[in-house]
């Protein structure tokens, strides 16, 4: 599956997407927490801070961490925060 | 003497200098509290929602607040309330930094303005003590060199609020400016040139004395400390500037006049990009710990730039070049317009040239030079920049040919940067918002980019949502707070009574803080029906009912739908229809 970042996350993780493997949100957390140190802050297995949201594939933004992810889908993580 | 309050306004007539102290009742400044809420009770006191915006009789408020002074972190901040001549309706527009302190400690906790002077000039507020002089040598300066100039006059305790030429020439958003900082919205800076004041000049020692000074320094330790963590980090690592690639990637981002919601070159616009060609500093407000500013430097000049001017004189011009739009913000802050109004009106004008509604060959879509162009005409009113000078309502009005259908305005105030068929709770906020389509007074666009709500299809659960976002920025503008905090809060009302407690010793409370909030939500909607509000202002163009979002079927509003989100906004307000 396909992972974008936006905002501090993209600033954390220095890269725009990245491709991993994972079959929960929570999943996906813990992958990512471990493969971007700097993400430790704002990311872990049991959820966000409150400053970071998950969009699942640009529709339904997603929280559960048990929240079932297939190959094709793309997760953005982003600045909770977007207006200015 | 009631502790955080002077307890009284100065009421100034610049048609002659003449000054008053009006006293200010505890029941009155705890029902309204300061910054909007007071701005918007003085409005109505002062017979401010009948009269012209720009005639001599209409008041202009500089209102203060009881956390101005304290050292609550982004405390030092005045709000400006006006009848706006774009909008007709109220317009409540807030700035940063140290006119709040310097006026405040003139001791007095608003000064209101009626009256006009005979010719252009500064007024000088010292300590209470007010006289004019001429401003003539300013006419035409910016706001910059304008208050540069007069602080090397009169000395560097005096702070100075001014108008750009566009104030001077009475464009109708025209902003009042401070620090380099913008009351942008509504026109206000158009209000105080009608009264010919190019600039207002203050200076105070007086502090007002608080109830719990022990307690209020550790709360506000607490939460400076609070305000350094991530809830911030966005303002302070990116700067607003950041929303612009979030919302183009959810088809939010508002491109060539609200034809799109993707803009192909957005990524040339982001901060991180812009970071690259242009050497970027961070500085920030008078008393504030987060340093949201991200000031570019261009042609030796350093030039900040919001997610707002970003997307006005970027995207929904077509632009994707980084320096013109830096330079076209710039002018913007040289004239003294508001960038939202300005990239507003100019894309509107640029669909009208694309259509084949008005002459004006250069004035296309994409052209950086063609916003620079337009931008010095607005401010000097000259050939079409007269016209775009009044904005979008009003210009679509002597266009006509159907034009009213796509200028991007609420009310007569232009749309920001939140595209609503993509956002539909702000879709919403924008509708019913007191002073037109505004992003400040309504954050719902925090609720459609949550899991509270699906942000394509609004359903009548949205609606307490965007109440929620409403209440809250009205109570933070009147505290006065910077929303940049706003994360920082995990119970904001708790968190807000305690300030307010611990400032003035009033058993306030979280509960006491949310009636406070609707009262002056209702306080605004008053004046606007007083002003002749009906309810058919509560709506959007009708563009955005017409069809879904280029490359995005399932972003579609209907007129039908939107009305009954409206319908149910005003039946949990508990307001008639009429």
């Amino acid at each position: 599956m396909h992972v974008e970042f936006l905002g501090i996350p993209r600033q954390r993780a220095r890269v725009s997407e990245v491709e991993i493997e994972a079959r929960t949100l929570g999943q996906a957390f813990r992958v990512l927490s471990d493969q971007f140190p700097e993400l430790r802050e704002l990311i872990s297995e049991r959820g966000l801070h409150a400053s970071v949201a998950a969009n699942l594939n640009g529709d339904l933004f997603v929280t559960d961490p048990n929240t079932p992810l297939t190959a094709g889908d793309r997760v953005i993580l982003l600045s909770s925060d977007a207006g200015g | 003497m009631l502790p955080g309050y002077h307890g009284c306004y100065l009421r100034i007539d610049v048609s002659d200098g003449r000054a008053e102290k009006v006293p200010l009742s505890e029941t009155l400044l705890r029902q309204y509290v300061g910054g909007s809420g007071l701005g918007t009770r003085l409005l109505l006191d002062n017979g401010g929602a009948t009269v012209d915006a720009l005639s001599p009789d209409a008041p202009v408020i500089f209102a203060f607040s009881p956390l101005v002074g304290t050292p609550l972190t982004t405390s030092a901040k005045f709000a400006v309330v006006s009848r706006s001549p774009l909008t007709d309706r109220i317009n409540d527009s807030l700035a940063g930094s140290g006119f709040a302190l310097a006026g405040k400690g003139c001791g007095c906790d608003a000064i209101v303005l009626v009256g006009r002077a005979d010719r252009l000039s500064l007024l000088v507020v010292d300590e209470g003590q007010v006289h004019l002089r001429s401003a003539a040598q300013w006419r035409g300066v910016s706001s910059a060199e304008t208050e540069d100039e007069v602080r090397r006059m009169l000395g560097a305790e005096y702070r100075i609020a001014s108008i750009g030429p566009a104030g001077e020439r009475l464009v109708r958003y025209a902003t009042i400016s401070h620090d380099r900082r913008h009351a942008g919205r509504g026109g206000s800076g158009a209000v105080l040139g009608s009264k010919n004041i190019k600039a207002i000049a203050v200076r105070g020692r007086r502090h007002c004395e608080w109830a719990h000074p022990g307690e209020l320094v550790a709360l506000s330790r607490d939460l400076s400390q609070r305000s350094f963590g991530p809830a911030t980090a966005k303002y302070r690592e990116l700067g607003t500037a950041a929303n612009l690639l979030t919302l183009n990637r959810f088809g939010a981002l508002p491109t060539r006049n609200f034809q799109s919601g993707t803009f192909d070159r957005a990524e040339r616009l982001s901060p991180e990009q812009l970071g690259v060609r242009y050497p970027r500093v961070r500085s920030g407000c008078t008393a504030c710990t987060i340093g949201c500013e991200h000031l570019y430097e261009v042609d030796n000049k350093d030039v900040r730039l919001e997610y707002e001017s970003l997307f006005a004189l970027g995207s929904l011009c077509g632009v994707g070049a980084g320096g013109a739009v830096l330079r076209a913000s710039q002018r913007c802050d040289e004239v003294g317009i508001d960038t939202i109004s300005a990239g507003g009106t100019i894309a509107f004008a640029m669909e009208c040239v694309q259509r084949g509604l008005i002459e004006a060959d250069w004035l296309n879509f994409g052209s950086g030079d063609a916003v620079l162009k337009a931008i010095d005409l607005i401010g000097r009113r000259e050939g079409i920049g007269d016209l775009l000078a009044e904005g979008s309502r009003r210009a679509a009005m002597a266009i006509g040919r159907g034009s009213i259908a796509f200028a991007p305005q609420v009310k007569g105030l232009e749309i920001p940067g939140y595209e609503p068929r993509a956002l539909q709770t702000m879709a919403l906020g924008f509708a019913v918002g007191s002073r037109g389509a505004d992003h400040n007074r309504s954050g719902a666009y925090e609720v459609d980019l949550s899991d509270k709500v699906d942000r394509r299809r609004a359903t009548l659960d949205s609606v307490r949502y965007a109440i929620e976002t409403e209440d809250r920025a009205a109570l933070m503008d009147s505290l006065i707070l910077c929303k940049f905090l706003r994360g920082v809060f995990s119970e904001f009302y708790d968190e807000a009574a305690d300030m307010l407690r611990l400032v003035t010793g009033w058993d306030v409370t979280a509960d006491e803080l949310h009636e406070t909030a609707r009262r002056i939500v209702a306080a605004k909607r008053e004046v606007n029906v007083r002003a002749g509000w009906t309810p058919a202002e509560d709506t959007l163009p009708e563009r955005f009912f017409n069809a879904p979002l280029p490359n995005d079927a399932a972003a579609a509003l209907t007129r039908e739908h939107l009305q009954e989100l409206i319908a149910e906004y005003h039946r949990q307000r508990g307001w008639t229809p009429s």
